[in-house]
C-alpha cells in the first residue's frame, strides 16, 4: 500500500515538472509581449522596451524558468509583471474563491447524483430511469454560459431571488456567501449531474446482474442488506473514479462560470493571466491547479484501494 | 444687439490671436459654439467668452446648471477589469484610467462639449509663437496626504510622463511636442511649458485627454494603488485589484464638494455580466455601453441612456506600397462601396454619424463643413476598379480584432466590396494577436493588407493627423507616405488662430479623399448607462466617468 502511494506521488511531482515547463514554453508562443500587453498597443516603443527591461525579461528564457522555478519550490512565487505585487495572494485567495464554489457544487451534486443514479438503475426502464437519464443527459449537454445565462436572467433579473453576482460584499457571512453561491454552483450542477447519475447507474446495473449478487439474494439476506452490503460498494468504483477527475474540473476550468459570475476564482485569474501576459500568475495558477488535480487523483486512488481489496492487497502487480 | 464699445474695452490687452478670433465673431466668420470652444483653448476664461457673445449681440450664455438631487447617495458604477495595474504613469486601458480619475484631476478638463475648462490650472495663455505655453495654478489645492499643490508637484508630473526613461504611457502624446525638462516652474503657481514646436492644441495634451496627466505629488514613487493620492473630490477607501475599488466624500476638496457620500466601481470582464447587473440591480451605472452589447437596454424603461456626440471610430486601414491597393483608384472605389447610412441606421442604430474618410469629424470646430460628403456610389467605383485594370476583380484578406462591433463591421465591408469585384478573407484574431508587438515587422494591424482598428475619442485631431498618416507616424498601418500632406499636418498642428485651422483642415479633408489610405465610415457617440433616478452622472468620451454631481432619486 505504502509503496503503491509512494510511486503515485514521484509521478505526480515529475507530471508537476513537466506541466511547469511546457506552461513557461507555452507562455513564450503567446501573441505580443508583455511590456506591450500592459502599456496597450498605443504605446511609444521606447516605453515598452524599458518596462521589460525592468521587468527582466530581456533575459534568456532559461535564466528565466531557472529563476522563477528556484523561488517557487521554495515557496515564493514571485511578483506579478501587471499588478506589480507578490503572486502568492492572489492566487491563494483564488484558489480559496474556487474551493468555496466546487464545494457547494460537490455537496450538492455528488449525493444527488449518485442517489439519482441508484434510483434509476433499480427501476431501470420505468418512468423514474428514464425521466432521470434523459433529464440529466440533456442537461450535460448544455454549456455552462447559456444555463448560467437563463438562471441569472429568472433568478436574479426576473424573480430577483437571488444575487447575479458571486461576489459577495466584504465581510458576509457563512450562509450570505452560501446565498451568493448557490446560482454560480447551479450550472456545474447541471453539467455534472447527468454524468455522475449515469455512471452510478450502469455501475449498479453491473453489480446487480452480477453472481455475487444473485448468490447473496439466494442465501437468503435481505434485500436492503444485499444493496448495502454488497451492490453499492462494488457498484460505485467507477463512479468515485469520474468524481476524482470532475474535482480538477470543478477547481480549476470554470473560467466560464466565473467570467459569467464575475468570481474571483483561480479559473479567470489563470484567464486574466494568460490574457496579459503575466508569466508569474500564469505559472504559479496553474501549477496550484495541477497540484488539486495530483491530490485529488491521489484521494482517489486511496478511496478506491479501499473499497477494492485487490490494489489494497498489492495483486495483479 | 452689438455693443462696439464694449468690445472695444474688451479688446483691450488681448493678444493678437485673441482679437483675430473676436473679429471672426464679430463678422460672424465664427459660431458661437466655435468661438466658446477656441478662445478656452487660448485660456479666455468662460465668463470673459461670454460677456464678448453678449456684447458681439449673440445673447447671453446658455448656462449647463442643472438642478442638483439630493446629497448622501452611494453611487455604484459599472467598470471595464482593469488591464493592469492602477497608476498615473502607466495605465493604458479603459478601465484602468477610468478609476484613477476618481482621485485624480488635471490641469483642465476637456468636458462632454469639448470646451476646456480650468481644473487645477485657473487659466493658460500661448506666446505669439505658440511654443511657449504659460500656465497659472490654482491656490489653496490640497492633495489627500495634506500637502498643497504647487508648482513642483506640476513639472515632476508631467516631466514624468515625457521621460523616455519611466516606460510612460504618454509618450506617444508628448513625442515631438514636449520633452522631459520642458516643463519649468515659474514661481509657486506658475508653470510654463516649452515646446520642441509651435503648438495651437497643447493645452489638450495636459487636460483629462490625456488621461496619464494626473497631477500627483511630487515625490511619488509609483505606489499608487495604495492610497490614490491627488487632489480629486474622492479619496479612497478601499481598492482590491481585479475587484473594484470604493472612494468617500473629500472634504476638504478645493472646489464644490462631492454629492455622493461614497461610492463603489465594481470591475467586470465583459459588458454581458454589467448590463445583467445594471438591470438587477446590483450597479446604477455601466460607464461605457457598446451600441451592440447594449441593444437590450435602448428601449429599457427603467434605463436612461445618455448619449454622448464623439469622435470615437475604427480606422479601415489599405497599405498604400502593397497590392491591390497601391493604386489609389482601387482605394476610392473600397470607400465609394460603402453605405454609411447603413453603418449609422443599422450598425450602430443611429448612434453614429457618418464619416467623411479623414479624421475630421464634424463635432471638431476646425473641420471644414464645405468639403462634400462622400457617398456609396457604386458605378463610379467599378469605373475606377476597371480604369485601375482590375475590372475582372481582386481577392484581399481583411485582418482585423475581436472587439465591440468590429466583426459585424468587417462582414458589412465584405457585402459592400463584394459589389465592385473584390473577394474579401475576413481573419478576425483577438486584441492581442491583432495587436502583437505593436511595431512594424511584428504585429497583424501594422503590416496587414488591410485591417480595422480602433481608435478612442480625442478632443482636438491632432494624434490622428500624425500617428497614424505621416510618412514617419508610428501606427501608420496603411504606410501612407505623401511629403504635401506631411506639409499640411505640420501646419495645421502649428496655427494658433480658427481660420488658418479651417483652411488648412479643408486642404487635408480633400487630400485624404483623393488619396483614401483609410477609410473613416463613421464615428459614434459614447454612450452610457444608468437606472432611471440617477442624475449628474457625467462621463467624458476618454471613458472617464464624473460622479461627483451624482445622486438617487
Amino acid at each position: 500500500m505504502l509503496r503503491f502511494l509512494a510511486r503515485r506521488l514521484a509521478l505526480s511531482l515529475v507530471t508537476l515538472f513537466l506541466l511547469s515547463v511546457m506552461v513557461f514554453l507555452g507562455g513564450q508562443v503567446l501573441p505580443g509581449n508583455v511590456g506591450r500587453a500592459i502599456l496597450g498597443p498605443f504605446a511609444d516603443e521606447r516605453a515598452v522596451e524599458v518596462l521589460n527591461r525592468q521587468l527582466g525579461l530581456d533575459r534568456p528564457l532559461l535564466t528565466q524558468y531557472w529563476d522563477w522555478i528556484s523561488r517557487f519550490v521554495q515557496g515564493d512565487m514571485g511578483t506579478s509583471y501587471i499588478f506589480r505585487s507578490p503572486v502568492a495572494p492572489f492566487v491563494l485567495d483564488a484558489l480559496g474563491h474556487s474551493l468555496k464554489l466546487a464545494l457547494v457544487a460537490f455537496v450538492l451534486v455528488v449525493p444527488l447524483g449518485i442517489l439519482a443514479g441508484v434510483v434509476a438503475a433499480l427501476n431501470r426502464n420505468r418512468l423514474a430511469d428514464r425521466i432521470i437519464s434523459l433529464g440529466g443527459l440533456s442537461a450535460t449537454v448544455l454549456p455552462e454560459f447559456v444555463s448560467g445565462i437563463i438562471l441569472i436572467l429568472v433568478f436574479g433579473v426576473w424573480l430577483r431571488w437571488l444575487p447575479i453576482s458571486a461576489a459577495w460584499p466584504a465581510g458576509a457571512g457563512f450562509f450570505t456567501q452560501l446565498r451568493y453561491l448557490i446560482l454560480p454552483a447551479l450550472p456545474l450542477f447541471l453539467v455534472l449531474f447527468g454524468y455522475i447519475a449515469r455512471m452510478a447507474r450502469a455501475g449498479m446495473i453491473e453489480a446487480l446482474e452480477s453472481d455475487y449478487v444473485r448468490t447473496a439474494v439466494l442465501k437468503g439476506l435481505p434485500w436492503r442488506t444485499v444493496i448495502w452490503r454488497h451492490v453499492l460498494r462494488n457498484a460505485l468504483l467507477p463512479t468515485i473514479t469520474v468524481i476524482a477527475t470532475q474535482t480538477g474540473y470543478l477547481i480549476g476550468g470554470l473560467v466560464v462560470v466565473e467570467t459569467l459570475f464575475r468570481y474571483q476564482g483561480i479559473g479567470s485569474l489563470i484567464f486574466t493571466a494568460a490574457r496579459g501576459k503575466d508569466f508569474p500568475i500564469l505559472e504559479a495558477g496553474i501549477l496550484t491547479i495541477g497540484i488539486v488535480y495530483a491530490v485529488a487523483t491521489l484521494a482517489a486512488d486511496i478511496l478506491y484501494s479501499v473499497l477494492n481489496p485487490r490494489i489494497r492487497l498489492g495483486a495483479g502487480q | 444687439m452689438r455693443n462696439d464699445r464694449l468690445i472695444d474695452l474688451i479688446r483691450r490687452g488681448r493678444t493678437a490671436h485673441e482679437n483675430h478670433l473676436i473679429d471672426g465673431l464679430v463678422d460672424g466668420r465664427v459660431s458661437r459654439r466655435e468661438f466658446i470652444r477656441h478662445g478656452s483653448l487660448l485660456g479666455l476664461s468662460l465668463p470673459l467668452l461670454g460677456r464678448i457673445g453678449a456684447a458681439a449681440g449673440l445673447g447671453a450664455m446658455p448656462t449647463l446648471a442643472r438642478a442638483e438631487g439630493a446629497p448622501g447617495a452611494t453611487i455604484r458604477v459599472a467598470t471595464v477589469l482593469p488591464a493592469a495595474a492602477i497608476d498615473p504613469v502607466t495605465t493604458a486601458d479603459s478601465g484602468g484610467l477610468a478609476v484613477l480619475q476618481q482621485t485624480g484631476e488635471f490641469l483642465c478638463l476637456d468636458g462632454p462639449d469639448l470646451v476646456l475648462k480650468p481644473m487645477l490650472a485657473e487659466s493658460w495663455k500661448p506666446d505669439e509663437t505658440g511654443k511657449v505655453w504659460t500656465f497659472k495654478l490654482r491656490k489653496g489645492v490640497k492633495f489627500h496626504s495634506g500637502a498643497e499643490m504647487k508648482a513642483d508637484d506640476v513639472v515632476a508630473s508631467i516631466d514624468r510622463l515625457a521621460d523616455p526613461a519611466n516606460s510612460s504611457n504618454a509618450l506617444s502624446v508628448f513625442k515631438g511636442i514636449l520633452q522631459k525638462g520642458g516643463t519649468k516652474k515659474v514661481d509657486d503657481y506658475t508653470v510654463e511649458f516649452h515646446l520642441d514646436a509651435a503648438n495651437g492644441n497643447f493645452p489638450y495634451m495636459v487636460s483629462s485627454d490625456n488621461y496619464n496627466a494626473i497631477i500627483v505629488p511630487a515625490g511619488y514613487a509609483g505606489d499608487f494603488e495604495k492610497n490614490f493620492i491627488a487632489t480629486g473630490p474622492f479619496k479612497l477607501e478601499k481598492y482590491t485589484p481585479k475587484v473594484g475599488a470604493s472612494f468617500v466624500r473629500n472634504e476638504d476638496y478645493w472646489g464644490a464638494k462631492a454629492l455622493p457620500a461614497r461610492t463603489e466601481f465594481t470591475f467586470f470582464a465583459d459588458i454581458q455580466a454589467q448590463v445583467l447587473a445594471l438591470q438587477g440591480g446590483q450597479v446604477d451605472v455601466i460607464t461605457q455601453l457598446p451600441v451592440l452589447a447594449g441593444v437590450g437596454l435602448l428601449n429599457d424603461p427603467n434605463i436612461e441612456i445618455l448619449s454622448l456626440k464623439a469622435v470615437t471610430h475604427h480606422q479601415v486601414h489599405m497599405r498604400c506600397d502593397m497590392d491591390p491597393f497601391k493604386d489609389p483608384r482601387v482605394r476610392r472605389a473600397v470607400a465609394l462601396s460603402i453605405d454609411r447610412k447603413k453603418l449609422v441606421q443599422g450598425l450602430m442604430k443611429g448612434r453614429a454619424v457618418a464619416g467623411n474618410d479623414s479624421p475630421f469629424a464634424p463635432i471638431y470646430p476646425s473641420t471644414d463643413p464645405t468639403v462634400p460628403q462622400r457617398e456609396q456610389n457604386l458605378a463610379e467605383a467599378r469605373q475606377l476598379m476597371e480604369a485601375a485594370g482590375l475590372g475582372k476583380g481582386a481577392k484581399v484578406t481583411l485582418t482585423t480584432e475581436r472587439f465591440v462591433e468590429i466583426p459585424e463591421y468587417a462582414v458589412l465591408v465584405q457585402n459592400a466590396v463584394k459589389e465592385i469585384g473584390i473577394e474579401l478573407e475576413l481573419n478576425i484574431l483577438d486584441q492581442n494577436g491583432y495587436y502583437g508587438d505593436g511595431v512594424f515587422g511584428k504585429s497583424n494591424w501594422l503590416d496587414s493588407v488591410m485591417g480595422i482598428t480602433d481608435y478612442g475619442h480625442r478632443g482636438v485631431p491632432n494624434v490622428y493627423l500624425t500617428a497614424p498618416l505621416t510618412s514617419e507616424g508610428t501606427w501608420n498601418s496603411a504606410h501612407f507616405k505623401n511629403a504635401d500632406y506631411d506639409r499640411l499636418a505640420a501646419s495645421y498642428i502649428a496655427a494658433l488662430d480658427l481660420e488658418s485651422q479651417k483652411q488648412t483642415a479643408g486642404k487635408i479633408q480633400r487630400l485624404l479623399l483623393e488619396e483614401t489610405p483609410v477609410i473613416w465610415g463613421y464615428f459614434y457617440d459614447f454612450l452610457t448607462a444608468t437606472v432611471k433616478g440617477v442624475t449628474g452622472v457625467q462621463a467624458t468620451a476618454m471613458s472617464q466617468i464624473y460622479v461627483d454631481r451624482a445622486s438617487k432619486a
